[in-house]
């Protein structure tokens, strides 16, 4: 009974999960933010700073953190990184150049210890264009082969036509609905 | 003393981690087999809904204790694309569980290719192989022997190690614990070629 409660009260629980937004910048961060809780492309200028939302998907709710993906303010992504749920790690598929970069941040960011327990989604982003980097290119420049202690899962996405979001955050929903 | 007692006390919570790969092709029931043996093995772990699983694109965890062993899964996606990724375990693994469905004729030969380039890699010579012969709860799928037979050339080439078939049914769950059973004595009895990490139990 106890059980069915608490999987009741995780289903349409007051908790909000907590969801970062990352990765460098012009990746698509706020794009996909506002694709996600509006459902539309708005127009958006480089963050300086975090915009923050709560969505709604499936009776859960998750307050989603977007924070500026420019060199001099990563350092300040660790601010923001405790009791964090998911993160959501937003590539460029276009960007072959800046991978290795993304990969670094990636790196340094997964060794925090208040992130030990968050799930990774990566995002390859702007699949929309020719010549996108496969799912497989992706993993392998972030070196996600060698993340052994932790679930994550890779989605192609095109942020501006709204593909692979909706899959991912019904992906998200049954990874959170079970970890509570 | 203390050096005596602080020894013991690791001694008593030691426990010995492997490491399990878990491989198949896409839609073969990796996943939902890895959710049916953590919902077995471990005490009040509340599961993934078994319906909702989706194909993984990159990778699962899980881990169960049994006895004085620690079993650490590696859930992979099994998508063509993503088996250049498999390789990338194989040093680590102490062990290799290949799922198959048996219900999907068509693409039981595709199966069998990326099994045989599985077993043919060197740096999983030796390690103890269980091969899964899955959704057996639907009608018409290929008998446990059927499976057996197809993969026999493979199973035959790849040399010096412990092998196992076993028919399951990873949906409800027939056939996991016979399945983890063989697995666990089979990587112990393979523990002085690929030694155990020790680790403490937090």
């Amino acid at each position: 009974m106890g059980g069915l409660l608490s999987y009741f009260s995780a289903l349409f629980g007051s908790k909000e999960r907590r969801i970062l937004i990352l990765g460098l910048d012009g990746a698509g961060k706020t794009t996909i933010l506002y694709r996600l809780q509006v459902g539309e492309v708005v127009t958006t200028i480089p963050t300086i700073g975090f915009n923050v939302e709560t969505v709604t998907y499936k009776n859960l709710k998750f307050q989603v953190w977007d924070l500026g993906g420019q060199t001099s303010i990563r350092p300040y992504w660790r601010c923001y990184y405790s009791n964090t749920d998911a993160i959501i790690y937003v590539v460029d598929s276009m960007d072959r150049d800046r991978i290795g970069i993304s990969k670094q941040e990636l790196v340094s960011m997964l060794e925090e210890d208040e992130l030990k327990k968050s799930v990774l989604v990566v995002f390859a982003n702007k699949q929309d264009i020719e010549g996108a980097m496969t799912v497989t290119e992706v993993a392998n420049s972030l070196g996600l082969p060698a993340l052994k202690n932790r679930k994550y899962q890779i989605f192609k996405t095109s942020a501006i036509k709204g593909e692979g979001l909706d899959e991912a955050m019904e992906w998200l929903t049954n990874t959170l609905v079970q970890a509570k | 003393m203390y050096t005596l007692l602080s020894g013991f006390y690791k001694y008593m919570c030691q426990r010995d981690q492997y490491f399990v790969l878990i491989l198949g092709l896409d839609n073969a029931g990796k996943t939902t087999f890895l959710e049916q043996t953590k919902t077995k093995f471990n005490k009040n772990y509340q599961g993934m809904n078994l319906a909702k699983i989706t194909s993984t694109v990159g990778l699962n965890i899980g881990k169960i204790d049994v006895g004085t062993s620690r079993l650490n899964f590696w859930d992979l996606g099994g998508q063509e694309e993503l088996q250049s990724l498999w390789d990338k375990y194989y040093v680590e693994s102490h062990a290799v569980i290949y799922i198959v469905d048996s219900s999907d004729r068509e693409r039981v030969e595709e199966s069998k290719e990326a099994f045989e380039k599985m077993v043919m890699n060197d740096n999983l010579a030796g390690v103890p192989l269980m091969l899964l012969a899955n959704k057996q709860d639907l009608e018409g799928c290929l008998k446990v022997t059927e499976v057996k037979t197809i993969f026999n050339d493979p199973l035959q080439v790849m040399g010096q190690r412990e092998s196992w078939v076993q028919g399951v049914s990873a949906l409800k769950g027939d056939g996991v614990q016979e399945g983890i059973d063989w697995l666990v004595e089979a990587i112990k009895r393979n523990s002085s070629s690929r030694p155990p990490q020790q680790k403490e139990i937090t």
